[in-house]
């Protein structure tokens, strides 16, 4: 292993690698290909300029907040919401480390991992795969569709597939496109569900989801049942964007341009394949002796934190808060909703609450609610699929030999067609989830990979990074209690109940 | 070109266009949503416009007052400020116009402070939300009419340091494309 413990400097980037062939100063970091030293961008001058939180908001706010925070705040009162806390401020602290590497050296997370050992990234590879590519999103969106309009769910789903791989290929670049609409998207579900929030609650509703935020330590007894404490930790592992979503946000960070990131050209849809410069065949990095080098990655420090406290924490706070207000006014109104979610019954608890609104605040509210669940599918889907094509894209371009003959463009098109193809396949012909037998091999893997990257995280960070900008001692020990939490809850709940998260 | 009165109301408009637009567009939703669950039309029209009209107006004020640099573009505490106020007297309004549509007598909520004071919580969230559209429209739209109003030239340039940052930076690597071809022939 190389020592990548010094700061780069004039001539010899690590200390005893000295400069490239072409006399091009480098920074070596792990096995692969040494990074050459180029200037850092100027950071945006003030925070308000907003970043590719919009990607992990979009993959975040999902079923997770829209019902399973509900329905535990139904199951076990508004107190237990502090575990949410816990998991989503985790998650912020997760996102802020992830977009260390990708913004001091231009790569993702995954080519990281590759320059940690590469089988790692292999291992991402391959448990992509294997939990992304059931169209169970799409599938929960078109149910709710269906029941506003009464299009059949079949076929909306493979309308809006179809679509999503027509947008996205006839893009100019993909990554501005799918910004705009994602954020107009989730732009509108929080203005709609805080408007409708206002109509349906009041005012006990929602200073009891506050108060129970800071109820630190409640746990009640029947949550450490098998039913319920694989839920529990389910729900906390996927307060916000769970699964690999951190990891692709490198991805969109680099798409975005944000620090060396800016290095890098972007992915363009296949129509504008042509178009798109040669991808370097590795990130770079900047001078880190270099005091004004330095003051400007303060200023991108500065800008993506903001990005993972307002934004990414703000809103994903800010939607469950809103629908649990709209769970606990259902709540109030018909007892049945509680009965229905505690027997497990996703959809049935759902059309539940619908009716409810219905039956408070006129036709509307229920079919506002729908919307917002079938926005919710929408989302989670345009993210998903990019995130997916973008990521799987990413590892295929620098790993598999003779990959680079084509353009990322072309890659890119292809993961997002296969993932298409598979998913109308599936909702004809089998189960949107994927297959019963392996759904907890599934929940497993997804889980298990949040363990793994931040342990992936910690190595990386510590290791490829130049001592200057290495994370600081409570980061890491922030990220390792994130790093036991899932890999032991995970354990726990396999040893002690048999069960995996949900 | 109109008469100078008439041009500054035109300019003024352009200014608080983004604003008022994702306003609009929040009460617009709720409505539209409205007539599709098969509401009697005119009760959805009334609850729609009785929200967006008021929603919309404090937007423009705020696009206003951003253009006008009393606020600095994006930060949170002026807009959650503006809707701390604006967002409880719209959903009043809009609960005032519905009775008055549906009853045919004016009226108020029974508990006129509870029920403000219960807006005025959510209000924070529509704040977010607000911002988060408003970022997203006002740069754009200050853009496209900078070239025909000066003071929306003179907000965009607030907004224009970073995208000037990230142009100079692609014209760099075009040009050093172009150069790499170059030596190449």
């Amino acid at each position: 292993m190389v020592d990548s413990s010094k700061v780069p400097i004039s001539g010899s980037a690590s200390g005893e690698a000295a400069a490239s062939p072409a006399g091009e100063r480098v920074w070596k970091a792990g096995g692969l290909e040494p990074m050459p030293i180029r200037p850092l961008p100027e950071a945006p001058p003030s925070i308000h300029i907003l970043g590719p939180t919009v990607f992990l908001v979009a993959l975040g706010v999902g079923m997770g907040e829209s019902y399973m925070w509900p329905r535990l705040v139904l199951v076990f009162g508004p107190d237990i919401r502090w575990l949410f806390l816990i998991g989503v401020t985790l998650q912020a602290i997760v996102m802020l480390e992830m977009a260390r590497y990708a913004m001091a050296t231009g790569e993702s997370i995954f080519t990281g991992a590759a320059r940690i050992f590469k089988p790692l990234m292999w291992f991402f590879f391959a448990v992509a795969i294997l939990v992304y590519i059931w169209p169970g999103h799409v599938s929960a969106g078109a149910a709710a569709l269906e029941e506003i309009t009464g299009i059949p769910w079949v076929v909306a789903a493979c309308v809006g597939l179809v679509l999503v791989g027509v947008i996205f290929s006839l893009a100019k670049v993909v990554y501005n496109l799918l910004e705009n609409l994602l954020s107009i998207m989730i732009g509108l579900l929080v203005l709609g569900t805080a408007v409708v929030a206002s109509m349906v609650g009041n005012w006990s509703d929602v200073t009891s989801t506050l108060s129970g935020m800071f109820a630190f330590g409640y746990f009640p007894q029947e949550a450490m049942s098998s039913t319920w404490f694989p839920i529990v930790v389910g729900s906390i592992a996927f307060a916000g964007p769970s699964g690999m979503q951190q990891m692709w946000y490198t991805l969109h960070l680099r798409d975005s341009g944000a620090a060396m990131g800016s290095h890098i050209p972007k992915i363009r849809g296949l129509r504008h394949a042509g178009n798109e410069e040669q991808m370097p065949s590795r990130g770079y990095m900047f001078d880190t002796s270099d005091p004004e080098e330095m003051r400007k990655w303060k200023g991108w420090r500065r800008w993506v934190t903001f990005d993972a406290l307002l934004l990414f924490w703000g809103v994903t706070m800010l939607v469950t808060i809103s629908f649990t207000v709209l769970a606990r006014a259902a709540d109030r109104n018909s007892p049945d909703v509680k009965a229905l979610i505690e027997a497990g019954e996703r959809e049935a608890a759902l059309s539940a609450m619908s009716d409810t609104f219905s039956s408070v605040g006129g036709p509307v509210l229920g079919t506002v609610f729908l919307g917002f669940i079938a926005l919710i599918g929408m989302n989670a889907t345009l993210g998903l699929f990019d995130s997916f094509s973008r990521g799987q894209a990413d590892m295929t371009y620098f790993f598999v030999p003779g990959a680079k003959k084509l353009k990322m463009s072309h890659l890119y098109a292809g993961f997002l067609w296969g993932l298409i193809l598979f998913g109308i396949g599936i909702l004809l012909f089998g189960p949107a989830d994927g297959p019963s037998q392996i759904l907890d091999v599934l929940a497993f893997l997804s889980a298990f990979s949040m363990g793994a990257y931040c342990v992936v995280l910690l190595l990386v960070n510590n290791r490829l990074l130049p001592k200057p900008i290495r994370p600081k001692l409570w980061t890491n020990l922030v990220i390792g209690f994130g790093a036991l939490f899932y890999l032991g809850m995970l354990f726990y709940s396999l040893i002690r109940f048999g069960v995996v998260l949900d | 070109m109109g008469a100078p009165g008439t041009q500054r109301f035109r300019r003024l408009g352009e200014l608080a266009f983004p604003g008022f637009a994702v306003g609009t567009l929040a009460g617009v939703v709720a409505g539209g949503l409205t007539a599709l669950a098969g509401q009697p039309a005119g009760w959805a029209m009334v609850s729609a416009v009785a929200l967006a009209l008021p929603l919309g107006l404090v937007g423009g004020l705020y696009s206003l007052l951003m253009t006008a640099g009393k606020v600095r573009p994006g930060t949170f505490a002026p807009a959650a400020l503006l809707w701390l106020v604006g967002f409880p007297l719209a959903r009043l309004f809009q609960e005032a116009a519905a009775r008055y549509a549906i009853l045919g007598e004016p009226g108020v909520p029974a508990d006129v402070l509870g029920f403000l004071a219960f807006q005025a919580i959510v209000s924070a969230g529509f704040a977010i939300g607000f911002l988060w559209m408003h970022e997203r429209i006002a740069p754009q739209w200050l853009a496209k009419v900078a070239t025909r109003n000066p003071d929306a030239a003179l907000a965009y340039d607030r907004y224009a340091a970073h995208s000037r940052l990230l142009y100079s930076a692609k014209q760099a690597r075009r040009e050093a494309k172009a150069k790499a071809r170059a030596n190449r022939r």
